[in-house]
């Protein structure tokens, strides 16, 4: 199934984007959690806080569906 | 009047009631840029060296900063500086909200405030008008109970800034209050200004601030604007502040717990942003120009307690107050927020020194009979509030915490030094650095003592490897030099360096403001300069080799991690020599960690050399000579 990852800062130079200035489109199985699939496209999953979709957050073993859209969020350097 | 610039500084003598209105100086503001560097400065030329903290001749300088009150996003800051009490150091702290651009308007570019009041007095600027009115009233009174009656009678439209119980008796890491929530928290500058007996200062203004290029600067803007409306980071921020954040620093083995014991925390769930957004959330709060609204206005209703409202807890409180202190509950940390608002404590430091004290009666090193009959245990509200009550009030052993833990620990001996976790006097952030040295060597080297903000390396340590220091000293030294000009123009750093604004952006709009032709290159040596200052300055005062400051407390390197995720790793000792080692041979400075002849002249630091070479701490020449570039840029974190 596709599903389409975007990032900003130093999380996008690593997602390499390839849809848009921030989205990169990936193919993936079914059943994979976030922090499986980042791991699998050579992202440090540590690097990420949490992802978001629609608007919601989710922790790393969140389990995308077909053509969802997730966001991955660095964590603040210094709250 | 240059653009971007008020035109006035004040100058107020507390002691004999004389207010003086003078030109701001230009040539210093151009050299210095304003915020955290024209503090630093003047505390450098105005401070005696032997001057006490508290005492007459320390000074307060409030600057507003050059891009505050422009048409800059996240334009809002407002910079706080003395001689530290807390720390013996040159200190400053900045605040959000609005009382930055509200001295702008009002027509002031700096506040120097020295002296000291026989009374309590609160400051009163209203553009042309600035008096000294008695505060008597409100001493006493906490800082959020101040800024509503002060309000009640100034006018609702004032913005103010005021201190609490805590800083009135002279508590070392009092912080300075705004907008019931705001904080300039770090080194204790509420401690000066209570110091002072300058309970408040409230100010109104009606003015424009003229800026060179307004065009230019409108088009910059907008196209930040818009691209930052955009960005993936933006709704996160907007929706849940920097308290979500907590999890992945537990999940990576970085928050303290229970004192910095370890670095893991089995109940985080209880205390984590998740919990603040759905027990306590009830609204979001922005500061001056900027939508990210990332403060958090919690409600907090525990039974037996006074219903309160508190903004927060952000990141720093909730670790810090959270599983550093063993709490359980959101809302008993939401209220220690609240308690430590209103006595105007800095929420990081308080939760620094509840935690030594818990670990100090944990292991008997202090009992009940020190503590008026009660306990201190691990997540216990009522244990905290009355030891916070000891401490803002100085009664017993209270005296001791108050300041610091630092001094605390030399008072109460029987090993307590090793887990007083600061440096030079100031309580760590809310980052274990045990598995993430660059963080430790960040504690380490900051010039106002322990504190995050000037670098933060964690992901740095994630991508590099998290049980070497290699390389890590020039990425610090980089991060030093960028992030503190966030605090030199007063802009914010979660607005300019968390949504992928660029460096290059933020000089652009310094120069649209200002007219200036100020490069990148040259913004990073001027605050490298800032920060040389700082270093000279601390040598002076402390008149020992800096490097003899530069140690974290014993536990970094004799305890490894006992649990969770970091479970056995931890810094030697050797890592900390030689990241040391790494730093000062980075920056220019000798082996015992003062500054040489070639770095301050080559900073335009000529007049420093004399000084320390006349108490012999000028450092000793660097065979091959200094670096020619110090620090180095690095991803995955620029800023």
């Amino acid at each position: 199934m596709l599903i389409y990852l975007r990032a900003g800062g130093y999380l996008r130079d690593l997602l390499k984007p390839d849809i848009d200035y921030y989205s990169k489109k990936i193919e993936v199985s079914k059943g994979l959690a976030v922090r499986e699939i980042i791991d699998a496209i050579g992202i440090q999953s540590e690097l990420i806080a949490f992802v978001s979709t629609h608007g919601n957050i989710k922790r790393l073993d969140y389990v995308p569906g077909d053509g969802e859209e997730i966001t991955l969020h660095p964590p603040v350097s210094g709250g | 009047m240059a653009n971007g610039l008020a035109g006035i500084t004040l100058r107020i003598n507390l002691t004999d009631n004389k207010i003086h209105r003078l030109p701001t100086d230009e040539r210093l503001m151009r050299e210095w840029y304003g915020g955290r560097g024209i503090v630093a400065k003047m505390i450098y030329d105005e401070v005696p060296r032997d001057a006490d903290p508290l005492g007459e001749q320390n000074v307060l300088v409030v600057s507003a900063g050059i891009l505050s009150g422009c048409f800059i996003p996240g334009g809002s800051k407002v910079e706080f500086g003395s001689v530290s009490p807390l720390t013996n150091l040159p200190g400053d702290s900045n605040m959000g909200g609005h009382f930055g651009p509200a001295i702008k308007f009002a027509g002031y570019d700096l506040l120097m405030i020295g002296g000291i009041s026989k009374k309590p007095v609160y400051l009163y600027i209203d553009n042309d008008v600035v008096e000294i009115r008695d505060a008597s009233k409100y001493w006493g009174m906490g800082s959020l109970d101040t800024e509503s009656q002060l309000k009640q009678e100034v006018g609702e439209d004032f913005e103010v800034v005021t201190i609490g119980p805590a800083a009135e008796n002279g508590i070392l890491f009092s912080c300075i209050s705004h907008d019931y929530g705001r904080q300039a928290g770090r080194t204790g500058q509420g401690a000066v200004m209570g110091s002072k007996r300058l309970k408040a200062i409230v100010v109104r203004g009606n003015r424009s601030i003229h800026v060179h290029d307004l065009p230019s600067l409108s088009k910059h803007v907008m196209g930040i604007i818009d691209r930052t409306k955009k960005h993936p980071n933006m709704i996160p921020w907007q929706k849940y502040g920097t308290s979500f954040f907590m999890k992945w620093s537990n999940d990576n083995g970085v928050m303290p717990t229970h004192n910095f014991q370890t670095t893991y925390y089995e109940d985080i769930d209880k205390v984590d942003g998740e919990q603040l957004v759905e027990k306590c959330l009830v609204n979001h709060k922005a500061c001056f120009g900027c939508w990210m609204n990332c403060g958090k206005y919690s409600k907090v209703s525990i039974p037996g307690k006074p219903v309160v409202f508190v903004e927060g807890p952000e990141y720093e409180t909730g670790a810090l107050c959270g599983p550093n202190l063993g709490m359980k509950d959101i809302t008993h940390v939401a209220y220690i927020n609240w308690m430590c608002d209103n006595l105007g404590m800095d929420t990081m430091s308080a939760g620094g020194v509840i935690g030594f004290a818990m670990e100090c009666f944990e292991k008997g090193l202090i009992t009940e009979s020190d503590l008026e009959g009660h306990s201190l245990k691990w997540g216990s509200l009522d244990d905290i509030e009355h030891f916070l009550n000891m401490v803002v009030n100085k009664r017993g052993m209270g005296a001791w915490f108050a300041l610091g833990t630092k001094r605390a620990a030399e008072m109460i001996k029987g090993g307590a030094e090793k887990f007083a976790m600061q440096v030079k006097g100031q309580e760590m952030s809310g980052y274990d650095g045990r598995w993430a040295p660059g963080m430790a060597l960040s504690y380490m080297t900051a010039d106002i003592g322990a504190h995050h903000n000037r670098s933060w390396t964690i992901t740095t340590d994630m991508a590099e490897g998290r049980e070497s220091v290699e390389g890590r000293a020039k990425i610090i030294i980089y991060l030093q030099h960028i992030r503190p000009l966030f605090d030199v123009f007063c802009i914010c750093r979660l607005f300019w360096g968390e949504l992928d604004v660029t460096f290059e952006e933020m000089i652009e709009a310094l120069n649209d403001v200002t007219g200036w032709d100020v490069t990148p290159e040259e913004a990073l040596k001027t605050s490298e300069r800032i920060w040389n200052l700082n270093r000279c300055h601390f040598l002076e005062r402390n008149r020992k080799n800096g490097r003899d400051f530069d140690y974290p407390p014993a536990r970094t390197w004799e305890d490894k991690i006992p649990t969770g995720p970091g479970k056995g790793k931890g810094v030697t000792y050797a890592m900390i020599e030689r990241m040391l080692d790494d730093y000062y041979a980075g920056r220019g400075w000798d082996k015992q960690g003062n500054p040489t002849r070639e770095i301050l002249e080559d900073l335009g630091l000529g007049f420093a050399v004399q000084r320390l070479d006349d108490i012999g701490l000028l450092g000793k020449p660097i065979p091959g000579g200094i670096p020619s570039v110090r620090g180095e840029k690095y991803n995955p974190k620029a800023f």
